[in-house]
């Protein structure tokens, strides 16, 4: 039998001997990948079970948008309403990044308010995106959502031990985001007093890292604003702007970018401008989303969760 | 079997499971909630501690291929998340670490390995 030769030359002993090989290969890469999604999952059940904090990220609503990349953002913005209400849980808060109206007019900015008061949630938070500032350095983005800001409207406040911080980068614009002398001072003294070991969060419009400088997606003073948060051991920064998930690390900082809930935007580099992109029929949802993000005491790394729009 | 053969598998076994077992400590440190990154981590830990059992067990030639050919595509991989980006995910530099050096260094050997391997058989056999 084992002297019996298929037409490429190799005996059916052999190739019994390395279908067996072949088979061990594949059942020892599934046994492994089970074990560690197992190891993984009781990770996430250990953290699901005592989640010190859980709060939901919206970005770029766009409230005043019309165009063909979404007809309707008003209805997308609704849904993601919605879906945060059925989480499943009531977030400690929810944190919009930015861009919530389109141009910055009176009646978006009360539109997009009147419709954020059907969150279900204790807290809403927000930072101002370059088009809720288009003509009044947010003078008008200050009046409705700057209740208990300083300066220009950042702030910062502590929840389960997790101390985060809501910047403005989008005055002063200089094609990147800018913080501002003030601004510096502020993170310096706001940070000087927390223990090294203090988780801290970081949200901003405009990207704190370089994510593509071309387009404007980077805050031209941020090393500075990042320098005071070198001696945490867990940084996290969300940002929006850029209407598409991104994450990056540098050192003891991890920076995660957000989808958006009214229109996707190229990815970087590809066209010549971020222009708001038409996609085909029944694919706009898929590029819309909301985030979950938890975080639970001792561990480093806080646990996010993208969802698409549904 | 000669020593050298033994102490070229059981090198090949301690790169395999040391790259395999980073990348599987790290998706469940937290790079499993990374979009495609995250399964890519889990694949490339669970078969690179299969291949190095499988390695280590005596497998054929073309096992110890398949490990080269995925330590270059990690090796790769590691390469474009420093640069242009990966699925949208971008790191810096050695980070994080310990685990970015230990990874890259165990790929670079199980190539390097593979290779001395299938240069050995052809000098043997051209005897």
């Amino acid at each position: 039998m084992s002297t019996e030769h298929d037409p490429a030359g190799m005996t059916r002993r052999q190739l019994i001997r390395h279908s067996a090989w072949f088979g061990a290969a594949v059942v020892l890469t599934v046994a492994g990948g089970e074990v560690i999604s197992h190891i993984a999952g009781s990770a996430d059940a250990a953290q699901s079970a005592t989640p010190a904090l859980r709060f939901a990220q919206i970005s770029d609503s766009h409230i005043g948008f019309n165009g063909p990349a979404n007809s309707n953002v008003a209805d997308t913005f609704n849904q993601a309403i919605g879906q945060i209400n059925g989480l499943g849980f009531t977030p400690d808060f929810v944190i919009h990044t930015g861009d919530l109206t389109h141009l910055a007019t009176p009646a978006q900015f009360d539109q997009v308010k009147q419709m954020m008061t059907d969150l279900n949630t204790p807290h809403i938070f927000t930072v101002p995106g370059e088009h809720d500032s288009t003509d009044d350095a947010g003078q008008k983005y200050r009046q409705a959502f700057g209740a208990g800001t300083r300066g220009d409207g950042w702030y910062s406040f502590d929840i389960a031990g997790v101390h985060l911080i809501g910047l403005v980068n989008t005055l002063n614009l200089n094609k990147l985001g800018h913080l501002g002398t003030d601004q510096l001072e502020f993170i310096e003294k706001d940070v000087a007093g927390l223990s090294n070991d203090t988780p801290i969060i970081v949200f901003s419009h405009i990207p704190l890292f370089a994510m593509y400088p071309d387009w404007g997606w980077g805050t031209d003073d941020a090393a500075q604003a990042l320098s005071y948060l070198k001696r945490f051991s867990s940084v996290t920064c969300l940002n929006g702007h850029v209407h598409q998930l991104f994450s990056k690390t540098e050192g003891n900082v991890t920076f995660y970018s957000a989808t958006t809930t009214a229109y996707p935007l190229p990815a970087p580099g590809q066209g010549p401008a971020p222009k708001p992109m038409t996609l085909p029929a029944g694919k706009l949802h898929d590029a819309l989303g909301i985030r979950e993000v938890s975080y639970t005491k001792g561990q480093q790394a806080l646990a996010l969760k993208d969802r698409k729009l549904t | 079997m000669t020593s050298s053969r033994l102490a070229i598998r059981i090198a090949l076994f301690a790169s395999l499971a040391a790259s395999g077992v980073v990348h599987a400590y790290l998706y469940v440190d937290g790079y499993r909630d990374i979009p495609t990154v995250g399964p890519a981590f889990l694949l490339q830990g669970s078969a690179f501690c299969a291949l190095a059992v499988l390695v280590l067990a005596g497998g054929p030639a073309w096992l110890r291929l398949a490990a080269a050919i995925g330590a270059a595509g990690s090796l790769l991989a590691f390469g474009l998340s420093r640069t242009g980006g990966l699925f949208g995910f971008i790191e810096t530099g050695w980070q994080p670490a310990p685990y970015a050096v230990i990874s890259v260094v165990a790929e670079s050997l199980t190539i390097v390995l593979v290779a001395a391997t299938a240069l050995r058989r052809s000098k043997s056999s051209a005897l």
